[in-house]
């Protein structure tokens, strides 16, 4: 366990180092947060979330067979970088799927904003760049269609009201 | 009879309860499984995961015809192969699978995927590819509903059956439940039927020993009557024949010992009716004993005063009474308790040897006060002591002494009354203590 967290570690810091010099003039936001936020609008870059602390969930989902381990960091972290006020969190993905996720959620569970599946970094070619994933099999009460639908991929933004 | 029925009916109600827990076991599995089947996966949704692979098939083939910037294209192409993605994932690719529906949609991917825009890839071989798989999509989107339908449906049904097994080991659970019920309160009902027939029997039982006893007195009452009264009679018959011969006329004294002889029999035929009135009376309970604080002393004094009355021509001895330094106090009736005494020195008169003495001691016992007649006459066998004091039993041997054979029942009974008793013990150096119990009270 120790040894595979590890190696994605390295992955990661290198990943980093191989992205940094080309991204750094022109680093688009992964993550758009309008609404009770600071300033009205925060736009989240990956340098951002890597500042943040780093989790990671093994569940299953509902379209994937399996456990999948999903790593990215905590939605509340990301509320919280943003200086989000509210109580409901309107997410939109690429494809304009929108819905409405009570912030509540985000403090009962540790909900996370996950970058990478199976180690692997998700893209919009699959449910990335970001994929909101729930613990759902340490919480029996979100093996529930009532939130698998809060499982937005491909978020792009978040509106805070 | 009752052997073979009682395993049966133990039995039947045992396998009544087990059928109650088994059946109530067996719904409650059901209801679990209908509880976890009716969860809604999202699997559930190929409607919508199919429709929106349709939409962005749609969305590209417009964004391909509109001339639209390739930044646009791209995204549209990405979103595109993320849903043919997600239909290539385990439970949907299943579904399609299952439907017969999978063929040939990983070709359009592939197909897709080697026109990649971002690879350079031909926007116009692009867009006749994108409208093509947008006919294939439309083709398949009603059968993806359709079967859907029929998985939801499948599963309604099977819901359905296991609600309905359920419900009928629910009514079976009922009935048999019923059917326990009825058992144990026809059961519990039987019990108390019997319980009161062995109660009324017993009843019975009692009136009958009782109605035995009742008879048994008669008897020996007849028995007594006709042997008690008719010596005293025989005794005045025979004086007044002496008195009433022809020839010479009696002489003064003779007229006078006939007449004593004749009183004394009366007397005793007096006796012996008020002591089987007094006994008829304490049988019926009309006998309210008026308990107060008496000086047995007192007493004691009077009866042995009324017997050497009543006895005078008996002069068989003399009555000392020993009294103590402390007068001797009894929470008692007097004229009950001078009855008993009456009764008990009779019997020690009637068994003594002539001339000999009557001990009479009252005295303090702890919180009782107790008196002892003691004479000096033959005393009672073990077998005697045993049934002195049921009625009418004299001892065999003083069958023709004069008396009721109720002395000492009544005695115990009037004792008893005054929550005291009267006890009977040889007497050291021969004869017998006829000893009265009475609740005392302490002095002041």
């Amino acid at each position: 366990m120790t040894l595979t967290h590890r190696l994605y570690s390295c992955l990661l810091v290198l990943a980093m180092i191989a992205l940094a010099a080309p991204k750094a003039i022109a680093e688009s936001p992964l993550l758009t947060l309008t609404g009770a936020v600071d300033g009205g609008q925060v736009e989240i870059l990956r340098s951002d979330l890597d500042a943040l602390e780093w989790h990671e969930i093994a569940t299953s989902t509902t379209v994937t067979d399996g456990r999948p381990l999903f790593r990215g960091v905590l939605m509340r972290d990301i509320l919280a970088l943003a200086g989000a006020r509210g109580e409901t969190v309107t997410a939109r993905a690429l494809n304009d799927y929108v819905i409405d996720i009570p912030v509540s959620d985000f403090h009962e569970f540790d909900v996370i904003a996950a970058l990478y599946m199976d180690g692997t970094a998700l893209t919009p070619r699959d449910k990335g760049p970001i994929w909101i994933v729930y613990p759902r099999d340490d919480h029996r009460v979100l093996a529930d269609i009532r939130y698998d639908t809060r499982w937005v991929w491909q978020l792009v933004a978040l509106h805070v009201q | 009879m009752m052997r073979l029925t009682r395993p049966l009916r133990y039995g039947g109600l045992a396998a009544l309860i087990l059928a109650c827990i088994g059946l109530l076991t067996v719904a409650a599995v059901n209801i679990v499984r209908i509880e976890r089947q009716m969860q809604i996966s999202a699997t559930e949704n190929m409607t919508w995961i199919f429709g929106q692979t349709q939409i962005e098939a749609l969305n590209l083939a417009a964004a391909l015809s509109s001339d639209a910037d390739p930044a646009e294209v791209q995204l549209r192409f990405d979103l595109l192969v993320s849903r043919l993605n997600l239909l290539r994932d385990g439970p949907q690719w299943r579904f399609l699978s299952e439907a017969g529906l999978a063929e040939g949609l990983m070709g359009w991917r592939d197909g897709l995927l080697a026109l990649d825009p971002a690879e350079g890839g031909d926007r116009a071989a692009l867009a006749a590819h994108v409208a093509a798989l947008s006919t294939a999509l439309r083709g398949k989107a009603s059968r993806v509903m359709s079967r859907e339908w029929q998985i939801q449906s499948e599963r309604l049904d099977s819901l359905g059956r296991l609600h309905l097994l359920a419900l009928a080991t629910v009514l079976g659970a009922l009935i048999s439940g019923t059917v326990l019920a009825a058992l144990l309160i026809d059961r519990e009902r039987r019990l108390i039927r019997s319980t009161m027939d062995q109660l009324r029997a017993k009843q019975l039982e009692r009136d009958l020993d009782q109605e035995r006893r009742t008879s048994e007195g008669y008897r020996r009452f007849s028995d007594l009557i006709a042997h008690q009264v008719r010596t005293p009679l025989a005794v005045i018959d025979s004086a007044m024949h002496r008195l009433t011969r022809p020839g010479n006329p009696p002489s003064p004294e003779i007229i006078r010992a006939k007449a004593e002889v004749s009183r004394e029999a009366v007397a005793r035929l007096v006796r012996l009716t008020d002591t089987a009135l007094l006994m008829a009376r304490v049988d019926r309970g009309a006998v309210e004993p008026d308990l107060a604080c008496h000086d047995l002393d007192r007493i004691a004094a009077a009866a042995i005063e009324d017997l050497h009355e009543s006895a005078r021509a008996l002069k068989t001895g003399r009555v000392i009474l020993g009294s103590g330094n402390r007068p001797v106090t009894a929470i008692c009736d007097p004229v009950l308790t001078g009855e008993i005494l009456a009764n008990l020195l009779r019997n020690a008169f009637l068994y003594s040897p002539p001339g000999s003495d009557i001990d009479v001691r009252p005295m303090q016992d702890g919180e009782l006060a107790v008196c002892d007649i003691s004479d000096r006459g033959p005393g009672m066998t073990p077998e005697e002591l045993a049934v002195a004091f049921e009625d009418f039993a004299r001892g065999a041997r003083h069958r023709d002494l004069p008396g009721s054979g109720l002395g000492l029942p009544l005695a115990r009974h009037l004792a008893r009354l005054q929550d005291g008793d009267v006890t009977l013990a040889p007497r050291a150096g021969g004869g017998l203590v006829a000893r009265l119990i009475l609740p005392g009270a302490v002095t002041t």
